[in-house]
């Protein structure tokens, strides 16, 4: 068994959201939700934590801080792309300034849309990252073992 | 000497099973205090073994061994304590716990740990003269710095050092590190200095930092249990039932209170030391 | 007793011939051949007379009376004519009014009282003998390789003082000898008089204002310690009719008022020598010397001499209140108010002064409470204070060369640009303040003997003093570990000289921690079984040999086991916006690259000395004035 599906800790990271999604992510966490019941965590640190929650879009100013981010993560982590710009770039991605959603610079696992995106649906993402994390974890143990050898 | 190393081997391996469980019975009472379901109660035990499945990465070389020096103190202080030796060597040892694990903090150079630790030295210097008080208190109580002599006593010394139990009760909230006390880093979520001291600690080394918690937590409410214990049978189940009360109270504090400034944690808890340790000695002395 | 007055003569010697050697090459083999002399006679000593309890040795001659009291005429007169020179009246002030307490002495009371046996020796004085022969001897080693470059860094054309430098600091290791060996309090006083010059001429070496300013303030403070020493020999001459310490102690702890007024003075004497508030400030001001000065100052010699007296006295204190109380309270007020104000200070030398003054304050302060779990503690504190004091000195000192600066702020990433440097002051430092090495036990001993006199006033000054004392160690043992990148490893240039004296230093840590109760059993237990008769031990057995096994493991650690881990690098978090992430420079809110600085908590305007030295001063000159008045007034009855 992996733990790593008990205790998904999430690092949340406004990219050039409106807010509107930043809100339901803090939502999501709150008691009406309450996403401790699944051992979320909202860490704020990329080291500790194993689930990316990114919402809007990326542009030119803050590409390298989505990587740098994602980077700091350690393995096994995955992202979750919240609301419908981090997803694609929403209404904004025919802006000047707007390179698209988050998959234009991080590998993303799962999709959240909605505009704002709701805190089920964002519940929803995570269970389903955890099981992309559930897969990961394991991969890494056998290559753990294959390393070891 | 022998009970010390039983002490030890116990405590290592009982103690994480006390702590985790304490651990996740906070987080579902704080939950319900906040009117929310909470975690399963052995979620801390989940976050754990999930850290000690993650990647194994770090700053540098040298801040897992200051890590791991850290929690090797602090067992080695537990058994002290619960093998019945002397409690300040118990007192030395955990704050040579608390000094690995601040410069842990500080060879990362990160801003964010190294403010951390600049915090968790000040709060060391805030709580340190209250505990060496009460282990005088203790002294002059039962007449020896050795754990055991609780074991031999008619009535437990809570009833003539109360005023250095209390003493001890104030600064126990920021050895636990909890609200409003909880400068150098805190338990919950996105802190304006992100998770401060443990910030660049992650995977098995933030696990070894949350398995000595576990440690100090059992070893402190050991602490608080010591002022209740007496040589009968029936004291031990007081004091059980003491140490969850006042858990419980640490609780109720933690979710209750916004983070004090650095200065007001720095007076009052010298305050409160010069008051409760200081009248308390000084009353078992002349009296 | 050859050995014996081997040990005070030679040095005395090497230092006429390093007075008149001016090659290098010949001053290097002269200095470090009278080193390993001294050494090694320090510890044939050792061997020669431990664990045979205290031996008295028949010497005495009107001569060597008269020669004592020549030297102090000399020293009095080269401090009259400095004084002239540089306009310091109170100091010849002083020295007339110290040749004239002399001249009474010497010819009004001292053939009152003659002294049979004028030296002797016991294991408190061979423990001494070790600390002055092994430390002492090794400063005078680093300082081969220091002054060569202190020497470089002075302007071109400066003469070249180093003779006389080298000269005196082995002077300074004959007088040191002669006080701890000396049974004739009136040759004591000779000892103790020509450290005070010795430091003087030390501190005012690199002459320039600020030196002269603070070689001043020292002679007169210690001047008026020294005179506090005359009038009690003057007054035990002449009531007591005895000048020899034995005889002297002995009175004094059957009946203590008899003895109240000159062990009062006697107690202000070593006060003033142990740099207690509120005479502190010279300490401090010794700071402008060379390096070694202050390492040998601080550490082995001159203020050990305060408590080495103070701790000799410690039986009398035991019964005698006045003088107890006294050298009890400025002894806690120093090391509460000086742990405080090292919290405010950046500068590492400092640093170093305070905390050496704090622990005086403790040693003193143990000295007072008189009981022998005190005076057990106060043997340790003086050992490992001395020891990890030098090495810490040394440390600097090197540091400071090498880094161009000795502010603590300054020596960020130590531990990559000067990795066994670092490693070493970290050594040092954490045996300063810490579990399990041999001060923090001692430490621990300190409170369970005030704990069993039940002090109250003292525990509670002990315990917030120890809180302090770990906040400014540990912030700076904090700022020593920093590690990123590589930055350029500066320490390749340190002078082999240095780093013999600052490895023998750490070695000499670690065994004294290991041994700490073959320490214990061999030289401070019997010491106290003689003095005092019975001795409990504070600690036990047990909790010594812990501490011992535990002291080495993090030595192992400190010295093998940081920077074997084998984790992946990672990069410090900077908010996902670094620009150098060992630089730890990110990209700033006006989209420019900003570095990330940090300072330590120097908290000034809690713990500064402008508002904590006043107080203290006064506090402690009052005790001082109380019981001194107090002594004269009522000098029976308590």
């Amino acid at each position: 068994m992996a733990f790593a599906s008990k205790s998904p800790w999430v690092i949340h990271y406004d990219a050039s959201s409106c807010n509107g999604c930043d809100i339901e992510v803090l939502a999501t966490l709150c008691p009406g939700f309450d996403g401790e019941r699944f051992g979320v965590i909202n860490t704020g640190n990329p080291k500790h934590a194993d689930i990316f929650l990114v919402t809007g879009s990326v542009n030119h100013q803050n590409i390298d801080v989505v990587k740098e981010i994602y980077d700091q993560m350690l393995e096994p982590k995955v992202v979750v792309a919240c609301g419908i710009c981090a997803c694609t770039g929403g209404i904004f991605r025919d802006c000047y300034n707007v390179i698209g959603g988050v998959d234009k610079a991080i590998p993303v696992d799962v999709y959240a849309p909605g505009c704002a995106v709701r805190p089920e649906a964002i519940i929803d993402a995570i269970v389903e990252g955890v099981a992309v994390l559930d897969q990961k974890s394991k991969a890494l143990k056998a290559q753990k073992k294959r390393g070891g050898e | 000497m022998i009970s010390i190393l039983i002490g030890t081997i116990a405590f290592a391996i009982l103690a994480p099973v006390v702590g985790c469980l304490l651990s996740g019975f906070d987080r579902v009472v704080s939950a319900r205090m906040q009117g929310r379901v909470g975690p399963p109660i052995l979620q801390p035990y989940y976050d754990v073994r999930k850290l000690l499945e993650k990647e194994h990465a770090s700053v540098n070389a040298a801040e897992g061994v200051y890590v791991t020096c850290a929690l090797v103190f602090a067992v080695l202080a537990g058994g002290i304590f619960f093998g019945g030796g002397n409690l300040l060597m118990c007192v030395f040892v955990i704050t040579l716990s608390s000094l690995m694990f601040i410069v842990a903090a500080y060879s990362t150079r990160s801003p964010y740990a190294e403010i951390g630790a600049h915090r968790e030295t000040l709060q060391v210097m805030a709580y340190e003269p209250m505990v060496l008080l009460m282990a005088i208190a203790f002294f002059m109580a039962t007449g020896s710095f050795d754990v055991n002599a609780v074991l031999g006593l008619d009535a437990p010394i809570i009833t003539t050092a109360w005023l250095a139990f209390l003493g001890l009760l104030y600064i126990l909230t920021i050895k636990l590190r909890k609200s409003p006390f909880d400068l150098s880093m805190s338990h919950h979520a996105h802190q304006e200095i992100v998770r401060g001291i443990t910030t660049e600690m992650s995977g098995p080394t933030l696990a070894k930092v949350e398995i000595m918690h576990w440690y100090e937590n059992v070893l402190f409410l050991g602490w608080i249990g010591m002022f209740f214990v007496w040589g009968s049978p029936i004291s031990i189940a007081l004091t059980l039932v003491v140490m969850v009360l006042v858990y419980l109270l640490e609780i109720l504090i933690d979710n209750n209170f916004a983070r004090v400034k650095w200065q007001l944690m720095l007076k009052s808890a010298w305050v409160v030391a010069l008051l409760a340790g200081g009248v308390n000695i000084a009353v078992l002395a002349f009296l | 007793m050859l050995t014996v007055v081997f040990l005070i003569l030679f040095p005395v010697l090497a230092a006429l011939v390093l007075l008149v050697v001016r090659g290098e090459g010949a001053r290097k083999v002269v200095s470090i051949g009278s080193a390993l002399v001294i050494g090694a006679g320090s510890i044939v000593l050792a061997v020669q007379y431990l664990g045979q309890g205290p031996a008295f040795f028949y010497i005495s001659s009107s001569y060597v009376d008269m020669a004592c009291f020549a030297v102090d005429v000399v020293l009095m007169l080269a401090v009259i004519s400095y004084g002239v020179k540089y306009r310091k009246w109170a100091a010849v002030g002083l020295a007339v009014v110290a040749i004239a307490m002399a001249a009474y002495f010497e010819f009004a009371v001292a053939h009152h009282a003659h002294v049979a046996q004028g030296l002797y020796i016991d294991d408190l004085s061979i423990l001494m003998a070790l600390i002055i022969g092994i430390v002492g001897s090794c400063i005078c080693v680093y300082a081969l390789g220091y002054m060569h470059d202190f020497q470089h860094h002075q302007p071109e054309g400066a003469d070249d003082r180093r003779p006389a430098f080298f000269a005196l600091m082995f002077l300074f290791l004959g007088a040191m000898f002669l006080i701890v060996f000396a049974n004739n309090m009136a040759w004591m006083f000779t000892g103790w008089e020509i450290t005070t010059v010795c430091s003087f001429l030390l501190i005012g070496y690199t002459r320039t204002e600020e030196a002269i300013e603070n070689s001043f303030r020292q002679i007169i403070m210690n001047m008026l310690g020294g005179l506090g020493f005359c009038a009690a020999l003057i007054y035990s001459g002449t009531y007591l009719g005895t000048l020899a310490l034995d005889e002297f102690l002995s009175m004094g702890s059957v009946a203590g008022a008899a003895v109240a007024i000159p062990v009062t003075c006697l107690a202000f004497a070593g006060i003033t020598k142990a740099a207690q508030m509120p005479f502190h400030t010279w300490l401090l001001g010794a700071m402008v010397a060379p390096t070694p000065t202050s390492a040998l100052l601080h550490s082995s010699t001159m203020v050990k001499a305060g408590v080495f007296l103070l701790v000799k006295l410690a039986p009398v204190f035991a019964v005698c209140a006045v003088p107890a109380a006294m050298v009890m309270l400025v002894g806690c007020l120093t090391f509460l108010l000086c742990s405080l104000m090292a919290i405010s200070q950046s500068n590492a030398k400092r640093v170093l002064a305070y905390s050496t003054i704090a622990n005086l304050g403790l040693i003193t302060a143990c000295a007072g409470v008189g009981t022998p779990e005190a005076v057990w503690a106060a043997a340790f504190l003086i050992l490992f204070h001395a020891i990890a004091k030098s090495l810490l000195f040394l440390c600097v000192g090197t540091a400071e060369h090498h880094i161009g600066s000795r502010d603590i702020e300054d020596m960020d990433l130590l531990f990559d640009r000067m990795p066994r440097l670092a490693r070493y002051m970290m050594l040092g430092i954490m045996c300063m303040f810490i579990a399990p090495f041999g001060m923090l036990v001692a430490k621990w001993a300190t409170l369970v003997s005030f704990a069993e006199a039940d002090l109250v006033l003292l525990l509670v000054i002990l315990a917030f003093g120890s809180a302090a004392t770990f906040m400014f160690w540990a912030k700076w043992m904090g700022k020593l570990a920093g590690i990123a990148g590589q930055p350029e490893n500066v320490e390749a240039t340190v002078h082999k000289s240095e780093w013999s004296a600052m490895g023998l230093m750490a070695l000499l840590i670690v065994a004294c921690c290991m041994l700490m109760s073959v320490i214990s059993a061999c030289v401070v237990e019997p010491y106290i079984a003689t003095v005092f008769g019975t001795f409990d031990e504070a600690i036990s057995d047990w909790n010594v040999l812990i501490s011992a096994i535990l002291s080495v493991i993090v030595v192992a650690i400190l010295f093998a086991g940081l920077g074997r881990g084998k984790a992946k690098k990672a990069g410090i978090y900077l908010a996902g916006a670094s620009v150098d992430n060992e630089g730890r420079v990110f990209l700033g809110a006006m989209n420019k690259p900003q570095p990330a600085t940090s300072r330590n908590w120097y908290m000034d305007s809690w713990f500064g000395e402008a508002r904590l030295t006043k107080p203290g001063k006064v506090l402690c000159a009052l005790v001082i004035v109380v019981a001194l008045a107090a002594a004269l007034m009522f000098p029976v009855g308590f």
